[in-house]
């Protein structure tokens, strides 16, 4: 239709290009550090604290937080690294743990290794190994997604379950419960978006096992977990329990606007739980449901990021020392974004603060933060390959077949044969 | 000596003249040329982001054994042989309609047809997207005035969020291609309906006998220009899904699927260039087809 409007590709990536060279010249004057990250309720607000830490003992260093939106910043990191000009691109970019490998591997050289100025002892291990590549170990490990069932405590009780009874589930009573409440209260048990793979990559993680084995192959048809996973999102699709939701925001909004009486998710989820007050002392917070298959646990992991720095910036001295400053030895700092932001930070110094013992009223007055450091302990290792996006991409496209009764085994081939084509 | 002089002045124009259009061919060559050619030359490379190799013809094997590519190219392709006629004849009838010089409002009609087409694409996919959500004003509409029992799951069914993205590009696209015909008729004499109408010839007749033949190098052109953009279709269904041309990549297109593979994977820029040159060859295979069903015949 209209060929002018409809701007070709490089023209778009030449825009993006020109913007954020833009920031990058403001960027250029004296000593400020530019940071580009994406949740302004979450990591943007904890990385401004960490800025005026810095900034009290570092007086000529200034910050500059940059708020996107996530796939903004994974799109504009990507085009900067490709075109090779290190103008466009900021001094400290926060970067998905599944899409770190990604970026180390495709674009070498292009981020500034710490190995040398980092305790990474200090750290939790599965955070380390995700941004090791050959040895060199890049970046600062930040927030870990461990995940819980959040789950309101007075639909649940109008259907006639305690929180008892909502500890250590499997997901097929998860369903039933869900269907009774769903009879007694009308409400859904859940908010699901079909396009989206993270419930899937939670169920899978919980039973030790990802779209890859350690050696990055794929791991589809013969993965025990990724098939009970697959099922029981089938099980959850027939037995219509869910409130379909399209995109981020409207998931979001399914429990925010009380429409739903669980969401399982990632810690990081938790202020944006605690951001609705009329809801206050309805939650409770439970290990999630897990699979009835061997080496299924209760615990798993959605998300979390790094911060990386890269090795074109001019301020690269800066911002490794006030990365290791801050996120590698600040305990109290810690604290304070757990208190304030329900951040739970990989520095396992951390928890032994005084912000993990403490009971949220919130949350009834529930230790939850004891709960998920707990928790954290017990995420399975898995090895996140390189091409995970890929993946989600290829497990979405085989959920609506999947109800309208499609054999798993049939949607795990369609899946495996549309993920070797990627991988090349 | 005359024929030396003329040489002379010759040359002298013939330099005068290349050095008036050098910069505009060299801005042409820089920015046009080299990056096709380069694009192309990249088409026959593989890897991981800035580790390309020479690849010979793998990624053309590789379109062959890509499950999404083939998806991606099926929808592009349904898109265009569902969508195209529809808009196609929607602006024809629309604007002989609004040719009537009877009609009351014409130029308020007119404007309000046209008026989709400048608006900023991002910004009508977004509120498509909010009035086509699952109870969104669509669904609570059609349920309050009894067609429908229960709502449209426009953007999580595979069949209704293809339709969702036809009738967006329809709504957005129509208007643009009336105003060409409104033109074109503008042109057509008065006298030929006139006639037409002496002999009896009824109002669909006069349609279909006069103003779609008198019409045919205007539709030939719209169609080519419409079968280029929906070929490119990329703004609708990104902002629509996200970015992810779901639910199950029913509404993945080729543009989004190049997006997808150097933005949101892997980079494979390699792999990108070459389907995006298989935009190239189909643009260029169908423009030719329409040109040549369109082709006057020596009678």
């Amino acid at each position: 239709m209209d060929i002018f409007a409809r701007a070709h590709l490089p023209r778009i990536a030449a825009l993006a290009l020109a913007s954020a060279s833009f920031l990058a010249v403001t960027a250029a004057e004296a000593k400020e550090i530019t940071i580009w990250c994406w949740d302004p309720n979450f990591n943007v607000a904890i990385m401004k604290e960490a800025g005026a830490r810095y900034t009290k003992t570092h007086p000529d260093v200034t910050f500059n937080v940059v708020d996107f939106a996530k796939t903004d910043v994974e799109q504009k990191l990507q085009t900067g690294l490709a075109s090779g000009t290190a103008d466009a691109l900021p001094d400290i970019v926060l970067i998905e743990d599944y899409g770190a490998q990604k970026y180390l591997q495709s674009f070498p050289g292009a981020f500034a290794a710490l190995s040398g100025t980092v305790d990474y002892s200090g750290f939790a291990p599965y955070k380390v190994e995700v941004m090791t590549v050959d040895g060199q170990i890049y970046g600062m490990p930040f927030d870990s997604g461990v995940t819980g069932l959040y789950y309101r405590k007075d639909y649940l009780e109008q259907a006639g379950f305690k929180p008892e009874d909502m500890q250590n589930l499997t997901w097929d009573r998860f369903i039933e419960i869900g269907s009774q409440v769903e009879a007694k209260t009308g409400k859904k048990m859940m908010g699901l978006d079909p396009n989206d793979g993270g419930l899937v990559r939670i169920i899978m993680q919980s039973a030790g096992q990802w779209y890859f084995d350690k050696e990055g192959k794929p791991n589809i048809t013969g993965n025990p977990a990724l098939k009970a996973a697959v099922e029981t999102m089938g099980k959850i699709m027939s037995a219509n329990i869910y409130k379909p939701a399209n995109g981020w925001s409207d998931w979001v909004g399914t429990f925010t606007s009380g429409d739903v009486a669980t969401v399982v998710t990632g810690v990081w989820i938790t202020g944006t739980v605690k951001a609705q007050p009329d809801q206050a002392g309805k939650w409770g917070v439970a290990p999630i449901p897990a699979l009835s298959i061997e080496g299924a646990t209760h615990a798993s992991n959605l998300g979390g990021s790094s911060w990386y720095v890269l090795e074109s910036s001019a301020e690269k001295a800066e911002a490794i020392d006030f990365l290791n400053e801050i996120y590698g030895k600040d305990i109290d700092f810690y604290q304070k974004i757990l208190q304030e932001r329900g951040a739970v930070g990989s520095l396992l110094a951390a928890r032994g603060g005084a912000a993990y013992e403490a009971a949220d009223p919130f949350f009834g007055g529930e230790k939850v933060w004891q709960n998920f450091s707990d928790w954290l302990v017990k995420v399975p290792s898995v090895n996140y390959g390189v091409f995970t996006n890929e993946a989600d991409l290829a497990v979405t496209a085989q959920l609506p077949a999947l109800t309208q009764g499609m054999p798993v085994d049939d949607a795990l081939k369609a899946i495996e044969s549309e993920i070797s084509g990627h991988i090349q | 000596m005359a024929l030396a002089r003329r040489g002379g002045i010759g040359r002298y124009y013939d330099v005068n003249g290349w050095l008036f259009v050098a910069p505009a061919l060299g801005l042409i060559a820089l920015f046009m040329v080299y990056p096709i050619v380069w694009s192309l030359w990249m088409s026959f490379q593989s890897g991981r982001g800035m580790m390309m190799k020479f690849a010979g013809f793998s990624n053309i094997v590789r379109l062959w054994n890509d499950p999404v590519f083939i998806k991606a190219l099926t929808n592009t392709m349904t898109y265009f042989v569902v969508q195209v006629p529809i808009m196609i004849l929607l602006a024809l009838i629309l604007a002989s309609l609004l040719n009537n010089p009877r009609l009351v409002g014409r130029a308020f009609f007119r404007t309000a047809i046209f008026l989709p087409c400048v608006t900023s694409l991002v910004a009508y996919s977004v509120l498509f997207k909010g009035m086509f959500a699952f109870g969104g004003i669509v669904n609570s509409t059609l349920q309050a005035i009894g067609i429908i029992a229960s709502p449209i799951p426009w953007q999580t069914h595979p069949f209704w969020a293809k339709a969702l993205v036809i009738i967006a590009i329809t709504w957005r696209w129509t208007g643009y291609n009336m105003i060409f015909y409104l033109a074109a008729l503008q042109n057509i004499d008065r006298s030929i309906y006139e006639v037409a109408r002496i002999d009896g010839v009824p109002a669909w007749a006069r349609f279909t006998h006069i103003t779609i033949p008198l019409l045919k190098p205007v539709i030939l052109f719209t169609t080519v220009i419409s079968t280029i953009g929906t070929l490119q279709l990329f703004d609708e269904v990104y902002n629509l899904t996200e970015g992810k041309g779901g639910p199950s990549n029913a509404t993945l297109t080729l543009s989004l699927y190049i997006y997808n593979l150097t933005f949101r994977f892997m980079p494979n820029f390699g792999y990108a260039a070459t389907v995006s040159y298989v935009i190239v060859v189909l643009v260029a295979l169908l423009a030719f087809l329409q040109f040549f069903l369109a082709r006057e015949r020596d009678r």
